[in-house]
């Protein structure tokens, strides 16, 4: 550290911003890449052969990005990648030690909290992006759009859960929504995309509006736009202060947590999530279950515990708990019930990361009584974003061109016939069941401690009936897969050969395993990641 | 408190009393629509032709996007312009990295025919 080069402070602060740069400036260059390459299809080759513009079936013009799936992929898979390597580089060094970053601050805080989730996000989109580099050729979604926009929507998830003034908050939650909403309608002629899109679109910036309603609800009472300097203002309230002010901070805090709880998906915010989940292509339905998800309960952590840090708020009679609690229950619980009816798998998934809403929010809830509960939180999320994106990727692999896993009975039988694609599924339904030695299991063991600490002995009993309930959908899939034959004449799912989707799954795979058996390191690093810890 | 509103509230008062006024007047001194071909819709003196519901092309609004975005970006400027001096070297270069990231996506939107009326 004490070599001229990192003491300068500009490099320093570069090298703090470095998880952020890559992905701005690797976003703008896979950008330029995308619009700048000529497209692959087999019909554009013919017509530039014969020196005529690249027409598609229909006489369209191809875009550029047509066809190139799989080297963009690429690109995009290293640009995220490199994203997470930087921010375990930083991390090493220490955000800390890292001073010149404080020029930015407080619209990004580049601390312990902020780069364990700039990794979380940046491994989710990294393996989402290897997804979607098998996934899109094979499904015929000509549209190089997806990987920059991938990009973009990462670095958005970044500088949410970095952002701590209002304003930075509210343009990174729309960096990473605006993104979504495009890659949610990629299959632009399906209906079904479609109405994803547009239904996620218009629930999505209604929950935006209401956000915004409350952040200006919070400036009014403060006339500060900084969390910190928010939550020292409420902190300091009393006697009259508080008396004209107290209904405009709870009316803030209730508009914060729905906007927020709507982006997690948590009931009774989440009736857009199987639709958009379903109708999107899959790759990004991984990446919203992960990343977006993410990146939300990162920054309602953040609002949560910096904000509305008040005793008053934070306490179980007047304040937070009791509402985060009630959306903990409600998500466990609906949604595992409304899962376990599901006839499609994806849709099952979706529900599926419902539930899994509801335990990362009794850790949430847990934080307002042990400070521990908060490293619980943070090392659910890593377990649960290698799972989901395992899962998802199974899924992926399990479904050829016209001749997808759709359905439970699609899979009849899937395991004699393709023995390794579905070990890999039930490998990571297992862990999304959260049976040991995979990753879901220390992922909930950590979360329910943190509440037996927290004393909140009903909330965890009401998890673990959700837990039982739970691995009754993902067990169906295992049954379907090796205890069942297909009917005769049915469709049944052939998995596609993929290179990206396996290298994806096996990264997956790694990580779940080695949280499973070794949990400590990434545990250690929860800890040191939590906020005024 | 009464006084400094008083003006505002006088505004008000005149307002629907005038606005009030014009339309109690047309009402009574006015002449009715004397037949069909006055109430017919008004195009520039030209007969109406054409369906009502007439889809206008996706280019409009392609262009009409794609200035709303860039004059946006553009408004920002103003500001850095009026302290450019105060802001120094840290505000060019910030500012030059927006219009950097502004270049790479006007080179995007053309690159991807987004400007090209005939296609």
């Amino acid at each position: 550290m004490d070599t001229s080069l990192m003491s300068s402070p500009g490099v320093m602060m570069l090298f703090g911003l470095s998880p952020i740069l890559a992905l701005g400036l690797g976003g703008l260059l896979l950008m330029l890449a995308e619009a700048f390459g000529r497209p692959v299809v087999a019909h554009a080759l013919e017509a530039q052969a014969i020196g005529a513009q690249p027409a598609g079936p229909e006489g369209q013009i191809v875009d550029a990005g047509a066809g190139r799936a799989a080297e963009l992929a690429l690109g995009a898979a290293v640009i995220l990648f490199a994203g997470a390597i930087f921010s375990v580089a930083l991390w090493l060094v220490g955000p800390e030690n890292v001073t010149a970053t404080e020029r930015v601050a407080p619209y990004l805080l580049i601390d312990r909290f902020s780069v364990f989730f700039s990794f979380v996000v940046c491994l989710g989109g990294g393996i989402a992006a290897l997804l979607a580099g098998g996934y899109l050729p094979e499904h015929r979604i000509e549209r190089g759009e997806f990987f920059p926009l991938l990009v973009f929507c990462t670095l958005g998830a970044q500088a949410l859960a970095a952002a701590g003034d209002l304003l930075s908050l509210f343009v990174a939650l729309e960096t990473m929504s605006l993104g979504v909403y495009c890659l949610v309608g990629l299959r632009r002629t399906s209906v079904r995309a479609s109405e994803a899109a547009l239904k996620y679109f218009l629930l999505g910036s209604f929950a935006a509006a209401l956000m915004l309603f409350g952040a200006a609800l919070l400036y009014g009472a403060t006339g500060r736009t900084d969390l910190a300097g928010i939550g020292e203002a409420i902190a300091g309230l009393s006697g009259d202060g508080l008396e004209g002010r107290a209904a405009q901070i709870l009316i803030a805090l209730a508009l914060l947590i729905v906007g927020l709880a709507f982006k997690v998906g948590a009931v009774p915010f989440h009736m857009w999530t199987p639709d958009a989940y379903e109708g999107a292509p899959t790759p990004t339905t991984g990446f919203m279950a992960v990343a977006v998800k993410t990146a939300a309960v990162a920054v309602l952590l953040r609002v949560l515990l910096v904000v509305f840090a008040d005793e008053r708020l934070g306490s179980w009679g007047t304040g937070w708990p009791p509402v985060l609690a009630t959306i903990a229950v409600l998500s466990m619980f609906i949604a595992n019930f409304i899962a376990g009816r599901q006839e499609s798998v994806k849709r099952m998934l979706a529900y599926s990361s419902i539930a899994h809403a509801g335990y990362v929010f009794i850790g949430v809830v847990a934080t307002s009584r042990s400070v521990d509960a908060q490293a619980s939180v943070l090392f659910y999320l890593l377990t649960y974003t290698v799972s989901t994106l395992g899962a998802f990727g199974a899924l992926i692999l399990a479904g050829r061109y016209r001749a997808e896993a759709v359905s439970y009975e699609d899979l009849a039988g899937f395991g004699r016939r393709h023995p390794a694609a579905a070990l890999a599924f039930s490998f990571f339904l297992i862990s999304l069941a959260g049976v040991p030695p995979t990753a879901g299991f220390f992922g909930k063991l950590y979360v329910f401690k943190a509440a037996i600490q927290g004393e909140l002995y009903w909330l965890v009993v009401l998890g673990l009936i959700n837990s039982v309930i739970g691995a009754y959908y993902y067990l169906k899939v295992l049954v379907f897969m090796y205890m069942r034959e297909p009917k005769p004449g049915a469709p049944f799912a052939t998995p596609m050969r993929s290179g990206y989707v396996a290298t994806a799954l096996v990264i997956a795979a790694c990580f779940v395993l080695g949280l499973g058996i070794l949990p400590d390191t990434a545990l250690e690093a929860a800890v040191a990641a939590v906020l005024g810890g | 408190m009464l006084e400094t509103y008083l003006p505002l509230f006088l505004l008000f008062v005149v307002a629907l009393v005038i606005g009030g006024a014009m339309f109690t007047l047309g009402h009574f001194v006015g002449r009715k629509p004397l037949g069909p071909e006055q109430a017919m819709p008004y195009e520039c003196g030209n007969d109406t032709r054409g369906g009502r519901d007439v889809k206008l092309t996706v280019k409009f609004y392609l262009t009409a996007i794609l200035f709303v975005v860039f004059d946006i970006e553009v408004v920002f400027i103003y500001p850095w312009a009026t302290l450019f001096k105060s802001l120094g070297w840290v505000g060019f270069a910030t500012m030059s990295a927006f219009i950097v990231a502004l270049g790479v996506a006007l080179v995007y939107v053309w690159r991807k025919g987004a400007l090209e009326w005939e296609s």
